[in-house]
C-alpha cells in the first residue's frame, strides 16, 4: 500500500497532507461550522439594527436600537422570557429529582437488566412529533383518556392543554415523561463507576444513608450531574416542538416560549428586524450561561 | 420489593403512550373519540391505507431516511476527523477554545439561526432539497459527532500509533489502519445517534422543505392538521410508523447510550 | 478486514457521499408553472385540477404543498425577495391586503383587457369578486377566486324543537337560551353550544360573526381600532354567555374539536366552516348522520353575518411565467372546473354552481343553497396589511377573557391598546 507510506519518492501532496494534518482534519467541521452559525449571527446583528420592510427588504431602514428597545416594553416578550423560565426551572428540577432518587432507588435491582433501560430510553429517542400528537389526544378534556381515568377514580377532571392554568403543566408533564429517564440513566452510569472502597470505609466508622450519600455519592456523581442538567436546561429553554402541537401558545400566551414567540413575530407578523433582536437576546443569554458552566465544569480541558 | 413495584410503574407508565398511539393508529375517527376510550380497538388498516397508499407518506419517509443517511455519513465522516484531532494532536492553548466553541454551536437555539439559513437558502435557490437538509442537520450533528469520538479516540492508547508510526506507517495511515477499527464500536454508536437527530427534526424540515421533493416525515404529519380540521387516524398511522425504526435503533445503541446522551461526557 | 479494503471503503463511502450529495439530491427539473397550496383540501382540489391541466397542455407544473401557516411564510417570502420562485399562490383571504399592498401580486388588469373582457364573468358571486380586488370591491383585480367558504351555523333540529324553536334559530339569544337548556340537561355529557376560542385565529373567526351581528366594526374610518363601543360591549357580553354553555375546554378549542363534538353528538350546535359537511356525512366518521341542519348566523341586532373564508389565486409579481398563470387560473375557475372542484369537496364560487341541480339533488351538497346565501350575506375580515399580527393580539385578549384571566371590558381595552400601537408602527 504504497499510499500510505511516506517514502521518499512519494509525491509532493502526501508529503503536506502529512504535514498538515492535524489541520486538514480539523479545517471541513470548524468551516461547516462557521459558515452555519457566524453567518446567521452576523445576518442578526445586521438585521436587528434594521427596521425590516416586507415590500423590499433592501430598502430597510437603519433604526439603531429601536428594536431593543420594544423588547423593555414589549409585555408579549416579558411572558414569553417568563414563561420559558417557568417551564424550564419546573421541568428540570422536577426531572433531576425524580431521576436522581429512582436511580439511588433501583440501582441496584436494575444494573444488569438492560431491557429496562432500553425501555426507559424511548420517550427521549422517539419523533416528538409522534409524542406530542398522543398527548394531544389523551389530554383531550371530554374525550381524551386521562380525564376518562380520572373520573374513573372518582377524581375532578382537568382541562389539560385547554386549560388556562393547567397548559403549561402539560406541557412540563410531557417534558418528564420524555426525559426523566436521561437523568436516571446518567446517573445511573455514575452510580455505577463509583469505587465500592469508600463505602466499605464508611460502613465501618458506622456512617448513616444520608451521610453516605453526602459524604460519598454526591461528590462523585457532582460532574455527572452537572453535563446533564446543562444538556437538559439547553434543551428546556429552547422548547419548539411540543408547544407547537400541543398549544400553539395558548391559552391566552400560557405556554408561549420564547421560541414560540420567535417563530411568530418573524414568520407570522414577518417583523424580522424585531425577531431578530429577540433571538440575539436568546443568544447571549444561553451562550453565556453555557460558556459559564461549561468553563466552571471544566470540561473543554 | 418497593424498588421492583416502582420499576414495574415506570415501565408501564412509559410503555402507555406508546401503545395507545398504536391502538389510536387501528381505530376508525368515530372510536378515537368514544367516550369512554376503547382500550382494544375494533381493529382497522383504514389509516394506513390513507396514509401510506391514498397519500404520500411513503415518499416522506423515503426522504427522512435518505437525509438521514446522508447525514449520518457526512457528519460522520467529518466529525470523526476532528473528534480524532481534538484528541490526538497539539494545538496549544487554541485547542480549548475550538473544542469548546465547537461544541457551544450545539447550544445555539436553532429558532435563532433558522430564520437567516432561510433567507441565505432561499437566496440561493436551495430550498425545498434534500441536500440542504443534509447541508444544515451536518451543522447540526457535528458538534456531538466530534465530541463523541474524540471521547471515544481518547480511550485508545497512544502508543498504538506510535508503534505503527516506528514501523514506517504515516501518520494518516496509522489513523485509518490502526486507530478507525478500533473505534468501530463507538463509531456505529455514533452513527446511529445521527440518524435518529436527523430522523426526528421538526424546525428545520418544517421551514427548509416545501414540497414532496423534499418534506420529512414529521413534515408530512404536522401537514395532515389543516385548518379546518385535523386527519388523527393519519397522523396516528404515520406517527406511529415514525416511532418503529427508532425502537430498533434503541435496542441497537443501548450499551453506548449514556455517552451518546452525554456527548461522550460521561462513560457508560 | 485488510489495510486495503478498509482505505478504500472509508475513501469510497466519503467520495460517495460528497458526490450524491452534490448531484443526487439537488434539483428538479425545470416546470412550465409553480403553484403554491396549502395543505388539506383545497390545496389537494387545485392539485387535481393542475394534473388535468398538465394532461390537457402537454406542460409540466410543480406543486408545491405546506401546512397553511408554513405556505403563508413561503410566499411572503417569495414575494419579498421577488424570489420569482411560485407562479401562483393560492392564498388564504385575510392574507390578501398583506400581498397587495406589499406590491407582490399582478394586477390581472391588463391579461383581462388582452383577452378581450373586462375582467371575471358575473356568474361568480359578488362577494367572491370584491375580495379580489384591492382595497376591498374598488380596487383592481389581483387575483380569482377559487374556493368558496363562509361560515355556516350547524345545529340539530330535533334538540332545537324539543326547546321550542324550531326550523332554524332566528337569534343569538335563542341560541343561548336552547343551549344553556340542553346543557344543563346534559349534565357535563352533552352540550347545547360548542365555541371555538383557541387563541390566534379560532377565537377570532369564532367571534367576528358574533361582533358583527351586533354591529360592531373593528376599525373606523381612518383605518383606527374601534372596540370601545357599546356594540363591542354587548358583543363581547353574548361571546362570554356562549362560553358559560359550551363544554369545559373551549380556549383550545380550534374547527377539528368543534367538528368532532357535533360528530359524536355531544354538542347540539356551533359555528364551523362548510367542510365538515362532508364528514357529518359519512357513517365512519359520524354518529349524526343526516341529523344535523345547516343555516345562516343568528341574528344579534342586526342581520346575522358570517365571516368569509375564500381561497383565492394570484400570480406573484415576479413569476416567470405569468402569462401561462393567467391562462391556467382563468381555466381552473371556468364553471366546468369549478364544478369539478366541488365535487372533490371544495365549495363553489359560482352562482352556477350552487345551482346546479345535479349536484344539490344529492345529500353531500345539499347545504349549497344555505352556503351560498350565508356568501352573499357574508363579511370580509378586517382588511389590513397587518392583519396576521392584529388578529393575533385580538386573539390573545379575546382567548384571555374567555379563559375567565380578564373582564369583558378589560379584554376590548387591551386590544384596542395592542392593535392601536400595531397600526402605528
Amino acid at each position: 500500500m504504497t499510499a500510505l507510506s511516506l517514502s521518499p519518492a512519494a509525491p509532493f501532496w502526501e508529503a503536506w497532507v502529512e504535514r498538515n494534518l492535524k489541520y486538514i482534519f480539523l479545517a471541513p467541521a470548524v468551516l461547516i461550522l462557521l459558515g452555519l452559525t457566524a453567518f446567521p449571527t452576523l445576518y442578526m446583528y445586521a438585521v436587528a439594527f434594521q427596521k425590516y420592510d416586507p415590500a423590499d427588504p433592501t430598502n430597510s431602514q437603519w433604526v439603531g436600537l429601536d428594536n431593543f428597545v420594544r423588547l423593555l416594553s414589549d409585555d408579549k416578550f416579558h411572558n414569553s422570557l417568563w414563561r420559558t423560565l417557568e417551564f424550564t426551572v419546573s421541568a428540570v428540577s422536577v426531572e433531576f429529582l425524580l431521576g436522581l432518587s429512582f436511580a439511588l432507588l433501583v440501582d441496584r435491582y436494575v444494573r444488569r437488566l438492560n431491557f429496562v433501560k432500553t425501555i426507559l430510553m424511548l420517550p427521549m429517542m422517539l419523533p416528538p412529533i409522534s409524542v406530542a400528537i398522543v398527548w394531544k389526544l389523551m389530554y383531550q378534556p371530554d374525550f381524551g383518556i386521562i380525564n376518562s381515568f380520572l373520573r374513573a377514580l372518582g377524581l375532578p377532571a382537568l382541562q389539560w392543554a385547554s386549560g388556562f392554568g393547567t397548559a403549561m403543566l402539560s406541557i412540563v408533564l410531557v417534558d418528564i415523561w420524555e426525559w426523566t429517564p436521561f437523568i436516571f440513566l446518567m446517573c445511573l452510569a455514575g452510580l455505577a463507576s463509583m469505587p465500592v472502597e469508600p463505602f466499605e470505609a464508611a460502613e465501618i466508622d458506622g456512617a448513616n444513608a444520608w451521610q453516605k450519600f453526602r459524604d460519598l455519592t454526591w461528590p462523585f456523581l457532582r460532574p455527572v450531574i452537572a453535563i446533564t442538567l446543562l444538556l437538559r436546561i439547553m434543551d428546556a429553554f429552547r422548547l419548539f416542538d411540543q408547544v407547537f402541537i400541543l398549544t400553539l401558545g395558548g391559552p391566552a400566551a400560557a405556554t408561549e416560549t420564547l421560541s414560540f414567540y420567535i417563530y411568530k413575530v418573524a414568520f407570522r407578523f414577518f417583523d424580522l428586524g424585531y425577531a431578530a433582536a429577540i433571538s440575539i437576546f436568546m443568544l447571549v443569554v444561553t451562550m453565556t450561561f453555557s460558556s459559564w458552566l461549561l468553563r466552571r465544569m471544566k470540561l473543554a480541558e | 420489593m418497593v424498588a421492583w413495584v416502582v420499576i414495574a410503574f415506570a415501565l408501564v407508565y412509559t410503555v402507555f403512550p406508546v401503545f395507545w398511539l398504536f391502538s389510536n393508529s387501528l381505530k376508525s375517527r368515530l372510536d378515537m373519540f368514544a367516550v369512554p376510550p376503547l382500550l382494544i380497538p375494533h381493529p382497522t388498516l383504514y389509516n394506513y391505507i390513507q396514509a401510506f397508499v391514498e397519500r404520500p407518506f411513503l415518499i416522506y419517509m423515503l426522504n427522512s431516511l435518505i437525509v438521514a443517511v446522508f447525514t449520518t455519513i457526512l457528519s460522520l465522516a467529518i466529525g470523526t476527523m476532528a473528534g480524532y484531532a481534538l484528541a490526538r494532536y497539539d494545538y496549544g492553548r487554541a485547542k480549548r477554545h475550538v473544542a469548546f466553541w465547537i461544541l457551544s454551536t450545539r447550544m445555539m437555539p436553532p429558532i435563532v439561526s433558522i430564520v437567516p439559513l432561510y433567507i441565505f437558502f432561499s437566496v440561493l435557490h436551495l430550498l425545498d432539497s434534500k441536500m440542504t437538509l443534509v447541508i444544515a442537520y451536518t451543522g447540526f450533528n457535528l458538534p456531538f459527532v466530534t465530541w463523541m469520538m474524540r471521547s471515544y479516540f481518547a480511550d485508545i492508547p497512544r502508543d498504538l500509533e506510535e508503534s505503527a508510526q516506528i514501523d514506517g506507517d504515516t501518520a494518516l495511515g496509522a489513523f485509518l489502519r490502526i486507530i478507525l477499527p478500533l473505534a468501530r464500536p463507538g463509531l456505529a454508536a455514533t452513527a446511529i445517534f445521527c440518524l435518529i437527530l436527523s430522523w426526528n427534526e421538526f424546525l428545520f424540515a418544517l421551514i427548509l422543505t416545501e414540497t414532496e421533493n423534499a418534506n420529512t416525515l414529521p413534515i408530512g404529519i404536522a401537514g395532515r392538521i389543516t385548518q379546518y380540521k385535523t386527519e388523527w387516524g393519519e397522523i396516528s398511522a404515520s406517527g406511529f410508523a415514525a416511532c418503529v425504526p427508532i425502537v430498533l435503533f434503541a435496542f441497537a445503541v443501548q450499551r453506548h447510550l449514556v455517552r451518546g446522551l452525554s456527548f461522550g461526557a460521561v462513560k457508560g | 478486514m485488510s489495510i486495503k479494503q478498509i482505505f478504500y471503503s472509508w475513501k469510497a463511502s466519503c467520495v460517495a457521499a460528497v458526490l450524491a450529495v452534490a448531484f443526487g439530491l439537488g434539483g428538479a427539473a425545470a416546470a412550465d408553472l409553480t403553484i403554491a397550496i396549502p395543505a388539506g383540501s383545497e390545496g389537494d382540489g387545485l392539485k387535481a385540477a393542475a394534473s388535468d391541466y398538465e394532461q390537457l397542455k402537454h406542460i409540466k407544473i410543480d406543486i408545491v404543498q405546506a401546512p397553511y401557516a408554513n405556505l403563508l411564510e413561503k410566499a411572503q417570502n417569495a414575494g419579498a425577495q421577488k424570489s420569482g420562485a411560485y407562479d401562483i399562490v393560492l392564498m388564504d383571504d385575510p392574507w390578501l391586503p398583506l400581498f397587495a399592498e406589499n406590491n407582490y401580486l399582478e394586477p390581472l388588469g391588463s391579461y383581462f383587457k388582452t383577452a378581450g373582457t373586462d375582467g371575471p364573468d358575473n356568474d361568480f358571486l359578488g362577494k367572491s369578486l370584491a375580495l379580489c380586488r384591492n382595497p376591498y370591491n374598488t380596487g383592481p383585480y389581483v387575483c380569482l377566486p377559487y374556493v368558496g367558504n363562509a361560515q355556516m351555523f350547524f345545529y340539530d333540529p330535533d334538540q332545537f324543537g324539543k326547546h321550542g324553536v324550531t326550523g332554524a334559530p332566528k337569534s343569538w339569544d335563542d341560541v343561548i337560551r336552547v343551549a344553556g337548556e340542553i346543557s344543563k340537561e346534559g349534565n357535563g355529557q352533552n352540550f347545547g353550544y360548542v365555541m371555538r376560542a383557541a387563541e390566534g385565529n379560532p377565537v377570532v373567526a369564532d367571534f367576528m360573526p358574533i361582533f358583527w351581528s351586533y354591529g360592531g366594526q373593528l376599525f373606523d374610518d381612518k383605518r383606527q381600532p374601534n372596540l370601545l363601543t357599546p356594540e363591542a360591549h354587548k358583543a363581547m357580553e353574548i361571546f362570554l354567555q356562549l362560553k358559560q354553555v359550551s363544554p369545559p375546554g373551549v380556549e383550545s378549542f380550534n374547527a377539528d374539536e368543534v367538528g368532532t363534538y357535533m360528530a359524536q353528538g355531544r354538542a347540539a350546535s356551533s359555528i364551523n366552516w362548510p367542510n365538515w359537511v362532508a364528514t357529518f356525512e359519512d357513517p365512519s366518521q359520524s354518529k349524526v348522520v343526516g341529523k344535523i341542519a345547516y343555516t345562516k348566523i343568528p341574528d344579534g341586532t342586526r342581520a346575522g353575518t358570517s365571516e368569509i373564508g375564500h381561497w383565492l389565486m394570484g400570480i406573484m409579481r415576479a413569476a416567470k411565467h405569468k402569462k401561462a398563470a393567467f391562462d391556467f387560473m382563468v381555466w381552473a375557475t371556468s364553471p366546468e372546473e369549478i364544478k369539478k372542484s366541488a365535487m372533490r369537496g371544495n365549495p363553489p364560487v359560482r352562482f352556477s354552481v350552487f345551482t346546479d341541480p345535479e349536484l344539490t339533488s344529492q345529500p353531500q351538497f345539499r347545504h349549497f343553497p344555505t352556503l351560498m346565501n350565508a356568501i352573499n350575506f357574508s363579511t370580509p375580515r378586517p382588511r389590513h396589511p397587518k392583519w396576521p399580527e392584529i388578529e393575533n393580539a385580538l386573539g390573545a385578549e379575546l382567548s384571555k377573557a374567555v379563559a375567565g384571566q380578564q373582564s369583558a371590558d378589560q379584554a376590548l381595552m387591551n386590544a384596542q391598546e395592542a392593535i392601536k400601537k400595531i397600526v402605528a408602527r
